[in-house]
């Protein structure tokens, strides 16, 4: 008895680990190098953020929303802006609504190219962690150019936008979208994701199965990876993608290496979308007048976007006063990292590492 | 919306339609918190996932308890709302019917205090074990033992 037991050994991984993309824990049992149990742990980053919504005038809010996702802060600051809106019942500027789009798609480049870095540095690629900070530092350079921030931007009020673009933004950011077009499509094709070496630590790796999708409510690029066509940009348009012509890109192993591709595929989409944007943008005002100060009559104001991470939502309830009465916050990553007490178990450990990078979890909107 | 009222006509005297705020929003009410497992097992066979549960706490009387199902497959919204009493804030769990209300229910007992019956690990998610009240609650008061609190047995 003694003997068998032997191998048998929990240890904990996080909270403070460079392969956990921030502050995450899992209490993993191990027996020889295979994962018997796992046990998540969240919270290390709990900010209170819905009570401290409930404390805020809804313009006061909006540098918390922004830094939820720190990966993704402008489609945050959208959401929430959003939901506002709607509750206000103001209709924002169509140039606004596009400039939105545009700023949308760009920290989706630069949320995706981030993960590509990532992956590369957890799989032991470090030329690619190099490579993927090298182009998402160019789009950084754009934001910092409109808003003056580069991770928490703040650029979106409610109502619209703080400033319009500057002067010659569309060119500079069509030639970066060239340069980012090219490496994506060749340099990184010939080091990770056609390269022998880095498949090999993928493919077959932490398949999410349809059952599983379904038991733990994931949503975003890991599902589209296993074969479920789902984007709310598609399926339930706002902002401006009605406007625009897009593919939602699929996969079907459901693999690491699947969400990889899923991702690649997702930043090339991105410049297509953006490329069409600076085409038909309108010009005009890119606000509206809202005073800084308001209420809402009682009220109840979903409203739930694509962000890089899959859908996230917000529900609002008001109640006449110049403060939410109630603000709920559905991150994305909260759901996908429950399926981890599947998906690790049967694995080795250092597969752990590449299906919790594949998986993307940002421990910012998972703890709020 | 389709769905919301097959799901309708199945229990006439228990549900009732508050308001069509959307295209594809749909928010119904239930009467009887003790009916709430029947009820999420006919709507999941319209709706694949629990995508959240909000409660929104209303003193001295209720705590509303919004349970929101969207599906993969259609662009339906569909939000039930239940009222369970301040003073015994306790309902069915609804975690053994759809997985995605797991870990919504833990953080609705982390920040409320509701008690799901019938949940397998029902503890705090996102708060550490032993956090004094709960934050969510419109009566929480920032004290002196929650401004001091460190989680570690020392005395200042």
């Amino acid at each position: 008895m003694e003997n068998k037991n032997r191998n048998k050994i929990t240890i904990n991984i996080g909270p403070v680990h460079p392969s956990t993309h921030g502050v995450l824990k899992f209490v993993v049992e191990i027996d020889q190098d295979t994962i018997k149990k796992v046990e998540p742990e969240i919270g290390f980053v709990h900010r209170g953020v819905e009570k401290m919504a409930e404390m805020k005038y809804f313009n006061s809010f909006m540098p918390i929303a922004d830094k939820l996702d720190y990966i993704s802060a402008l489609n945050w600051e959208v959401l929430y802006a959003t939901t506002v809106e709607n509750a206000l019942g103001i209709t924002v500027p169509p140039r606004a609504i596009y400039i939105r789009t545009l700023m949308c798609e760009m920290q989706r480049m630069m949320s995706h190219l981030l993960f590509l870095a990532h992956m590369g540095e957890d799989l032991g690629n470090t030329t690619l962690f190099m490579w993927g900070f090298r182009e998402r530092e160019l789009l950084m350079d754009l934001t910092e150019e409109v808003s003056g921030g580069r991770l928490a931007p703040m650029y979106v009020s409610i109502g619209g936008l703080y400033y319009d673009l500057p002067e010659g933004f569309s060119e500079r950011l069509l030639s970066t979208l060239n340069i980012i077009e090219s490496k994506v499509k060749n340099e990184y094709k010939a080091l990770s994701y056609e390269n022998g070496l880095f498949k090999m630590r993928m493919v077959g790796v932490g398949v999410i199965s349809k059952e599983q999708i379904v038991k733990y409510g994931i949503t975003g690029p890991n599902i589209r990876a296993s074969g479920v066509k789902r984007d709310i940009r598609k399926d339930d348009p706002y902002l401006a993608y009605d406007k625009v012509d897009f593919d939602v890109m699929t996969e079907t192993a459901g693999d690491c290496y699947a969400r990889f591709m899923v991702r690649v595929n997702e930043i090339l989409e991105s410049i297509k979308i953006i490329r069409q944007i600076i085409k038909d943008i309108p010009s005009g005002e890119v606000k509206v007048k809202v005073p800084w100060i308001f209420k809402i009559p009682p009220k109840y104001t979903f409203v739930r976007q694509e962000t890089p991470r899959g859908e996230a939502a917000m529900y609002m309830v008001t109640n006449g006063d110049q403060k939410p009465y109630r603000l709920k916050i559905r991150a994305p990553s909260f759901y996908t990292i429950q399926a981890v007490k599947e998906l690790f178990v049967g694995s080795k450990v250092a597969d752990l590492v590449a299906i919790l990078g594949s998986l993307d979890p940002v421990p910012g909107e998972i703890d709020r | 919306m389709e769905s919301s009222d097959t799901i309708k006509g199945r229990f006439p005297t228990l549900l009732s339609d508050v308001v069509s705020t959307n295209r594809n929003e749909t928010i119904i009410l239930l009467s009887d918190k003790t009916k709430l497992k029947t009820i999420v097992s006919e709507i999941k066979n319209h709706f694949d996932i629990l995508f959240m549960l909000m409660v929104v706490d209303r003193p001295p009387k209720v705590f509303e308890m919004n349970y929101i199902f969207t599906s993969y497959s259609k662009n339906d919204i569909l939000t039930l709302r239940v009222d369970i009493e301040h003073d015994d804030p306790s309902v069915d769990s609804i975690s053994n019917l759809l997985g995605s209300a797991d870990w919504e229910e833990r953080e609705a007992y982390d920040m409320f205090g509701i008690d799901f019956k019938g949940h397998k690990d029902l503890r705090r998610v996102l708060l550490p074990e032993d956090w004094p009240g709960r934050p969510l609650r419109k009566d929480f008061e920032v004290t002196d033992e929650v401004r001091n609190w460190t989680g570690l047995d020392l005395k200042f």
